[in-house]
């Protein structure tokens, strides 16, 4: 079924003028799960969901949703009758009231949730006259998150979806995005700067370098792969000669060698016990070193 | 949903519009006796020139109620405030800046062609709406100074001045599709519809097609015939506009 793959793109190319926002980007994205979409600021993040949802046409390559073609119209149509949509400026319809934005968009989605609308209404205690544009930055995330949570959608595509919220919200926010992914069928594929909340949600990830995917895979997966292996001498180090895959840097600081790999530790270490060190110690790496490590390999 | 949501987009400008239209032509008939009083003192005006001339037919027209309400109302509208109105009622909407609900728009399952199409019908229904009721204000008022005007010419002049201002809503909407501001789709539209319509004016050609002649009816004002003509030429020219704005809004990326 090709909806296994809730999101699929192959070779996207994307240039604005001159200027490349995707060099071939390849992203697979199993349904049913919380995928964590990483990249600096400019990395092609927002490009790729807005040609994900039909806002922008890939200049090549290809992109597919619930295994549909993303730029052919009568299918983008399609795709997004079944995907709930946060833009990373939480841009709503401003002279709409929070009531008016609710009725208004749920006209458009036949297996709207009353239910879950009744529960985050209350949850997020979102002021139902209010005008949208009168809104506090942290109440307008809340509601484009309430917007896309109950269009009984398959998919959500989230830019940004704490950006500018306080830690509290953005909690706020997290707790309701799992619980609507543990709840059903759904996937959530969402950008984020904040890496520690990919790390506290997501099942999978992808890390997006210059309009690439650098890395992407199993956190659980990354998290076992990827490990800084220290190794100490008694005196200075030797000038290092790895020839182990998965290399991705070594320092060299006086007595010690810092060396990251990102898979391939046990050949590494092998290797390095030829060097007779009097210590090595390998740990894995955070995320948010994952993160550094790649972005700072690719520069 | 979606057309309550488009009428709301300009909701306040027609609003505004809808309160000042009719009340300026109201204040344009109340002139009329003042005008008629003075008409009599009036004598020895210089017609030899272009503006000599135009003075000494703007004259000849106020010595009649009915020539007086179309020299000063309708075959002003296309230089005055209907070519504003109908420029600012086409200006802003979908393919304004992200932070006007584009992208949240353009999340929602609908065509750009139906987005366009519901924005077009209901920016030309407002300005329909404020094109009859300011035509309608003039038979409404006319027994306040004890003249008539008759609703069957105030309708075909309100169709005259919506035709003519369909061109303009529609150019400001194609220009709408380029720029993400609201200002310099209105600038444009007007810094080319109004010089348009007044050197039509000044040139005083006979033709029932154009700017000037369509929306001030001025067939119809002097022959009593519906300028089908003039009326097709802006519906197509219309139709023609609306339909590059919902080319550009199609092919572009947001």
């Amino acid at each position: 079924m090709a909806d296994r793959l809730a999101i699929e793109t192959v070779d996207l190319h994307k240039s604005y003028g001159g200027v490349e926002a995707l060099r071939g980007l390849n992203l697979d994205v199993p349904a049913g799960t919380i995928f964590g979409f990483l990249g600096q600021n400019g990395a092609g993040k927002t490009t790729a969901i807005k040609i994900l949802l039909g806002m922008a046409r890939p200049t090549g390559g290809s992109a597919r949703v619930f295994g549909l073609d993303a730029a052919a119209q009568p299918s983008s149509v399609a795709i997004r009758a079944r995907t709930g949509f946060v833009s990373e400026d939480k841009d709503l319809l401003g002279h709409l009231s929070v009531d008016q934005t609710i009725r208004f968009t749920s006209t458009f989605f036949p297996r709207w949730r009353r239910d879950q609308e009744q529960h985050f209404r209350s949850g997020f205690a979102l002021p139902a006259d209010r005008k949208v544009k009168d809104l506090s930055r942290g109440m307008r995330g809340k509601l484009a998150l309430l917007l896309a949570l109950c269009r009984g959608a398959d998919l959500l595509v989230l830019d940004e979806p704490t950006s500018g919220l306080d830690p509290a919200a953005a909690e706020e926010v997290l707790h309701a995005l799992v619980a609507a992914v543990g709840a059903g069928e759904t996937t959530a594929f969402f950008s984020s700067h904040q890496i520690a909340e990919v790390d506290q949600i997501a099942d999978r990830i992808a890390i997006v370098d210059r309009g690439r995917v650098a890395v992407s895979g199993g956190l659980d997966d990354l998290r076992a792969s990827y490990r800084r292996i220290q190794i100490v001498f008694d005196d200075v180090a030797p000038e290092p000669a790895f020839r182990s895959r998965g290399l991705i840097r070594v320092v060299r600081n006086h007595r010690v060698l810092s060396v990251v790999v990102s898979g391939g530790a046990e050949d590494l270490i092998d290797e390095a016990r030829s060097l007779r060190p009097v210590a090595i110690d390998s740990e894995p790496l955070t995320l948010k070193e994952v993160f550094l490590e790649t972005v700072a390999k690719g520069e | 949903m979606l057309w309550y949501k488009a009428f709301l987009d300009t909701r306040g400008r027609f609003l505004i519009g809808l309160a000042l239209l009719p009340c300026a032509a109201i204040v344009m008939v109340l002139t009329y006796p003042r005008v008629a009083a003075l008409l009599p003192t009036v004598s020895g005006i210089d017609t030899s020139g272009t503006l000599g001339q135009q003075i000494g037919e703007a004259i000849a027209l106020a010595r009649d109620y009915r020539g007086f309400v179309w020299s000063q109302w309708f075959r002003q509208t296309p230089t005055s405030t209907g070519a504003l109105f109908a420029a600012l009622l086409g200006t802003g909407g979908l393919a304004a800046s992200a932070s006007n609900g584009t992208l949240f728009m353009l999340s929602l399952p609908a065509t750009r062609m139906r987005l366009m199409a519901v924005r077009a019908g209901s920016g030309l229904a407002q300005w329909l709406a404020l094109a009859l009721v300011s035509s309608l204000a003039i038979p409404v008022s006319s027994p306040a100074i004890g003249e008539s005007y008759p609703l069957v010419a105030a309708l075909v002049h309100g169709v005259c001045l919506f035709a003519g201002g369909a061109m303009i809503y529609s150019l400001a909407l194609l220009l709408s599709t380029v720029f993400g501001d609201l200002w310099r789709p209105w600038l444009i539209t007007l810094a080319i519809a109004m010089p348009v319509a007044f050197a039509e004016q000044v040139a005083q050609a006979s033709s029932a097609i154009g700017l000037s002649p369509v929306m001030s009816g001025e067939q119809f004002f002097r022959t009593g015939h519906l300028p089908w003509a003039g009326l097709a030429f802006a519906f197509v020219t219309s139709a023609a506009l609306l339909y590059l704005a919902a080319l550009n809004f199609e092919r572009r990326d947001f």
